[in-house]
């Protein structure tokens, strides 16, 4: 190769990295401000979870007595954690139940034909999730801290349980996603919904587990939930220990690489098959 | 299209459909939807049961609370996700009966003659069958799972009669609903109120037990007394709200009074359907 | 009005029938009266009005004002007298796919009060009419376009029905399903049933209607025989095309032959006063005057003339 061809090879590199990101930064405001536009579609993931931490305060406000129960100024201060989990869990669904649609109408056929990215199909139609998952931890400690849930680890606790949420809204919206490029079909990725609230239930999102016995704290012992509740509830309960951190980011973002990847090979095995 | 034909004469064909023959037709065809779309009816199964061990499984220790009523969660659960089973079950009608109305197959309902009280009868009817199914399985499973009713088959029954009405509450505000609102909103608008009116109440903790504005609703809630009528046959004999009478009246007026307010609603909605 | 059956009574009657939605009038104050055994056809474009006055007269609405009897009953003071003499089948085949055709039927019948000793023979009968009984037993959700339509006739037909609505009942189906649905209608109105029928097809209003009412916007423009209708317009219609350059040219010269007429976009029509005898000249003045003719056709009127002579706009949407 000449010196003027690897010049222009170079520069046709630094061209089409340029363009791969100007593409998914596109695709992502587009997921986002569908997100934006359809306030139907997310009201229920950020009003039930302020419901049940609400109700929650409320009705066992009496159990923070029950031997076993962690150190606490009120319930609400136990279900934080809980809150933003659930919120993120719920409202990710939605951008890959759009990614679903999208297969199914015909959009992402009109995307494969122009000459996009196709990592960027996907990571534009993420960060619109992530996004979300940020804005909605932050709104539910904005909206609950201020009843007797102080965040013990203060605000960088705060920060990192927002960065979390969104780490958890991104690995739950690529596993989501893998189910929506599989099968075409928005309907599917509604329909793992369920799964993700069983897994949810059956973990110490609620509840503590030291309080719990028998198959259910076995099932709750394994349950990777457990561990990402548990890593948030520490910066809210403990204060800012490295321990706290590295269990309220590092669980998710194992979770998350590992979606993420899986989400990919689904994608170049989706393409293959055109 | 054949040609050759003989007619049967129609014994008149200004003949008088009757309520409760329209009402058991209309209930058949719901019926045998069951069987025919199970993923409408599985949700109304399934939530009771995942209630029942979620719930029960998680939140085990309320029970070791002073004066909670009993100390077997399950038997504290089971009749909370049976009551939510039969809520959904009358609020699944009021789905189906909103795509009946988009696809216009209510429009052929509307336009016979059948006595217009036979289109809510029916449905009735279709959600007290779908009920006893429920129980009947749930009910079971509960019990494998450590139900123990502490006053025998009077707790069943009362834990029957309160599934009952919940679904004849919830058949009554899903039609009514469905009618008013003939699209898929009004599902929405159906499941919100339904699950808040169920957890504004004793759902998940008794009402001594509580404090707070919680506290202050539930009192009013009729759900309360509800679950109370639901609860009496499975909580301790030495509990305040172990089976009595007093313990009864109240659940059943609540169903009494809600049930009617309800189906008045749905019948009024009904009445707007072909203004 | 008596609102009591007679036998000599016509067995739809509406005077001056309004209907709003919102501040939408869909139906302006339209005036029907259809005959003992007649087929009566409602013809008009999408959103005319038609499917609105149909649901008024079916008891399915309530007007806003004016008054309705079918059957001899006040459709808004005796709807349940109403509903048992009539027999509707609606724009959308109003089915549920998850019953069986038997099964439908029978749900029909018990609505209907038909004795149960007699249920399953009508049903039988019925299917057999229709050309369904191989597919009785199937659920429609996996029936044809065509067999949701004969469906749906057989249903209204369950009780017997003296007046028979059919709203736009050939809409969506093959040319052969149309034909056979026609000799039904046929069929049904020489047993003695009255039939109201709306459709946008004229062909089917030509062939079937004994008279025809075409409304517009709400309102009813024309009304008669459809002889009578087209008779009414007068001439045929002489069709050309033209290059562009040349339009205005060819618009005077054809003035000159009778009144201008609205046509599809592209050409230029002309009602013929002198017929079709003219056409020689019609076409020596083009030549005479430079217009190179395109393309050239004569037609007789039809209800698409009708309904452009009424209105001033052709019938959109209307199929031949």
């Amino acid at each position: 190769m000449t010196v003027a061809t690897l010049d222009v090879a170079i520069e046709t590199t630094a061209r089409s990295r340029q363009l791969s990101m100007r593409q998914t930064i596109a695709l992502a405001k587009r997921s986002t401000f569908e997100i934006a536009r359809q306030p139907a579609l997310i009201a229920p993931s950020m009003f039930f979870p302020i419901f049940f931490a609400v109700l929650s305060a409320s009705s066992f406000s009496r159990t923070t007595s029950i031997p076993g129960f962690p150190k606490v100024e009120s319930f609400m201060q136990f279900t934080l954690a809980s809150t933003i989990v659930q919120g993120v869990l719920f409202g990710s669904v939605t951008g890959a139940a759009a990614l679903a649609t999208d297969i199914e109408i015909g959009f992402f056929d009109r995307l494969l034909l122009a000459p996009t990215t196709r990592t960027g199909i996907l990571l534009g139609r993420l960060a619109g999730s992530a996004l979300f998952g940020f804005l909605q931890s932050a709104f539910f400690l904005a909206v609950l801290v201020p009843f007797h849930a102080p965040i013990t680890a203060g605000i960088p606790g705060a920060l990192v349980m927002v960065l979390s949420g969104g780490i958890v809204s991104l690995a739950i919206g690529a596993i989501m996603s893998s189910v929506a490029i599989r099968t075409g079909s928005a309907e599917a990725v509604q329909g793992a919904f369920p799964l993700l609230f069983v897994l949810l239930f059956f973990s110490s999102a609620f509840f503590p587990r030291e309080t719990m016995s028998g198959a259910y704290k076995r099932i709750a012992d394994i349950n990777p939930i457990s561990y990402l509740v548990e890593g948030l509830r520490a910066l809210v309960l403990e204060g800012f220990t490295l321990s706290a951190v590295v269990r309220s980011l590092l669980v998710p973002t194992l979770i998350c690489l590992a979606a993420i990847l899986f989400a990919l090979k689904e994608l170049r095995r989706k393409l293959a098959a055109l | 299209m054949n040609t050759q034909l003989t007619t049967t004469p129609v014994a008149t064909s200004i003949a008088m459909p009757t309520t409760m023959r329209s009402a058991r037709g209309l209930a058949f065809r719901g019926i045998r939807n069951i069987r025919r779309l199970p993923s409408a009816f599985f949700p109304a199964m399934a939530m009771p049961v995942f209630t029942m061990i979620a719930f029960a499984g998680t939140f085990a220790a309320i029970t070791r609370l002073p004066g909670f009523p009993t100390n077997r969660s399950v038997n504290w659960f089971m009749p909370l996700g049976i009551c939510f089973g039969a809520a959904f079950s009358g609020i699944g009608l009021g789905f189906s009966t909103i795509r009946d109305i988009e696809t216009r197959f209510y429009d052929r309902l509307l336009m016979s003659p059948a006595p217009r009280r036979s289109l809510i009868i029916g449905p009735l009817l279709t959600a007290w069958v779908r009920v006893a199914i429920l129980c009947a399985f749930v009910i079971p499973m509960g019990m494998l799972l450590g139900v123990r009713f502490t006053s025998g088959l009077l707790g069943l029954f009362t834990l029957v009669v309160a599934a009952v009405g919940v679904s004849t509450i919830s058949l009554g505000w899903g039609l009514g609903l469905a009618f008013r609102f003939r699209d898929m909103r009004g599902a929405a608008v159906m499941q919100l109120t339904m699950f808040v009116v169920l957890y504004l109440s004793s759902a998940q903790m008794p009402l001594p037990l509580m404090r707070g504005w919680l506290h202050n609703v539930a009192r009013i809630n009729p759900t309360t007394n509800i679950l109370r009528l639901a609860r009496e046959g499975l909580v301790l004999k030495t509990s305040p709200d172990y089976m009595s009478w007093s313990n009864t009246w109240g659940g059943l007026l609540a169903i009494t009074g809600m049930a009617t307010l309800t189906l008045v609603f749905a019948r009024r909605g009904l009445n707007k359907l072909d203004k | 009005m008596n609102s009591f059956s007679s036998s000599h009574a016509d067995p739809i009657v509406a005077q001056n029938l309004v209907r709003y939605f919102g501040d939408v009038k869909a139906v302006d104050g339209i005036d029907i009266t259809v005959k003992t055994g007649e087929i009566f056809g409602f013809l008009g474009p999408n959103g005319a009005g038609k499917s609105t006055a149909v649901r008024m007269l079916t008891t399915l609405l309530r007007p806003t004002s004016g008054t309705a009897t079918v059957a001899g009953f006040d459709v808004a003071k005796h709807p349940d007298e109403v509903r048992r003499r009539i027999g509707v089948a609606l724009q959308d085949a109003a089915i549920d796919p998850l019953m069986t055709g038997t099964e439908l039927l029978r749900l029909q019948a018990v609505l209907y009060g038909i004795p149960q000793a007699q249920m399953k023979n009508r049903a039988s009968e019925l299917l057999e009419r229709v050309g369904l009984t191989a597919a009785a037993d199937r659920r429609v959700g996996t029936y044809s376009g065509g067999m949701r339509r004969r469906l749906d006739l057989a249903l209204a037909l369950i009780h017997q029905p003296t007046v028979l609505f059919l709203d736009e009942p050939t809409t969506g189906l093959d040319p052969m399903s149309r034909m056979s649905l026609w000799e039904e209608v046929r069929r049904l109105n020489s047993e003695g049933t009255t039939v109201m029928l709306t459709t946008q097809y004229l062909e089917e209003a030509d062939q079937l209607a004994d008279r025809i009412a075409i409304i517009d916007a709400g309102k009813i423009v024309r009304e008669g025989k459809p002889q009578d209708l087209k008779a009414g317009v007068g001439f045929p219609t002489l069709l050309i095309t033209v290059p562009s350059d040349q339009t205005e040219r060819a618009k005077a010269v054809l003035a000159t032959f009778g009144d201008m007429r609205p046509t599809a976009e592209g050409s230029l029509g002309v009602g013929l006063r002198g017929g079709a005898n003219v056409v020689t000249d019609v076409v020596r003045a083009l030549d005479e005057a430079s217009v190179r003719v395109q393309h050239l056709e004569i037609n007789e009127p039809s209800l698409d003339d009708v309904f452009a002579e009424a209105t001033g706009h052709r019938l959109e949407g209307a199929k031949v």
